[in-house]
């Protein structure tokens, strides 16, 4: 895999967990947020493989539940587990964003 | 749910997708479903969940191309990779329920058939003289008959997804019938090629069928108890 996609990868995984830390959600409508988000470059069908491995990691759950019009669909919260790993996830983002910020506005210059 | 109501449900709900997602969707989840040795439970939830976007998108005039990439082989082969393994010991009451099944049929079929055949026609004998050893060696050697006949016809199976060009029916056909009649006669040839050996014990040929339906019982409720086909 290259190291653009494992970039992504962890990043969206951090964005699933956020997403769903906020409300409890279901695949589709999952989608719908990344893209309104502006993720509009990840593919829909993308997020399955990683809903299946967070849950094998046990840092969300899915449990069916009926939505108010329509059939029964699989919402997903979050685990114990997940809250911890959504709060190590923004850490190291907030240490990491910055300075990847201004080195890619500055082209790696310091002051 | 369980994964039998997923099942059910999935069945229902397919027949809203248009023509061309119904093709790709139902080549995703044969392929999926026959991926080996993996959760049924959790097989059957994502692939619901599969259908449920693809229906929602869908209604927005997306297709299956647009939620799922161009690659279906190598996007279910990702999903394939996140779902977990099935329990040990659910695949154990799984082959024990094939295993049953089968030597059930055969066992009913053959005490029951030689009997009748006697008791009408005065042909054979009610009475049936096997060596132990031999007996032991057929039942494995047609149990793995069995084995590779159902790797065989998964395998097959599986291969006939996402095809461009579908295969001629009559082909299709024709090929698995010889395989089928290969299986049928190497099951039904390989007690009468064995040589025997071990010591000889004489029953009645009744007997048989009377070993055949315990077994039937006992995949009967094992089949009731796990919730193995429905």
């Amino acid at each position: 895999m290259s190291l653009r996609s494992q970039l992504l990868k962890g990043v969206l995984e951090g964005c699933i967990l956020s997403i769903i830390n906020r409300q409890s959600t279901y695949g589709y409508e999952l989608s719908v947020r990344l893209q309104e988000f502006g993720l509009s470059d990840v593919s829909e069908g993308s997020i399955y493989p990683i809903l299946l491995r967070l849950q094998k990691e046990k840092l969300i759950e899915g449990t069916m539940q009926k939505s108010d019009l329509g059939p029964k669909r699989k919402y997903y919260h979050l685990t114990e587990d997940g809250q911890h790993a959504l709060r190590e996830f923004m850490e190291q983002w907030e240490n990491i964003k910055l300075p990847v910020d201004n080195i890619l506005n500055k082209g790696g210059e310091t002051d | 749910m369980n994964s039998k109501d997923f099942i059910k449900l999935n069945n229902d709900m397919r027949e809203k997708l248009s023509e061309e997602n119904k093709e790709i969707y139902e080549d995703m989840l044969v392929y999926i479903r026959l991926s080996g040795n993996k959760s049924e439970q959790q097989t059957e939830e994502v692939l619901f969940e599969l259908l449920e976007h693809l229906l929602e998108a869908q209604k927005e005039g997306k297709s299956a191309r647009d939620v799922f990439g161009n690659d279906f082989k190598k996007y279910c082969d990702d999903l394939i990779a996140e779902i977990p393994g099935e329990e040990r010991s659910f695949a154990l009451v799984f082959g024990g329920y094939i295993v049953l099944y089968f030597l059930g049929i055969l066992s009913t079929f053959y005490g029951l058939g030689n009997f009748l055949i006697h008791q009408f026609f005065d042909v054979g004998s009610s009475d049936y003289t096997f060596s132990i050893g031999s007996g032991i060696t057929v039942v494995i050697l047609d149990l793995l008959i069995l084995s590779g006949f159902i790797i065989f016809v998964l395998r097959w199976l599986k291969n006939s997804t996402f095809k461009v060009k579908k295969p001629n029916k009559w082909v299709e056909f024709l090929r698995l019938w010889l395989i089928s009649m290969i299986f049928i006669g190497a099951t039904v040839g390989s007690p009468i090629i064995m040589p025997s050996f071990g010591s000889e014990i004489t029953i009645p040929v009744l007997s048989f069928a009377i070993v055949g339906i315990i077994f039937f019982i006992i995949s009967f409720i094992l089949n009731k108890k796990f919730r193995i086909t429905k």
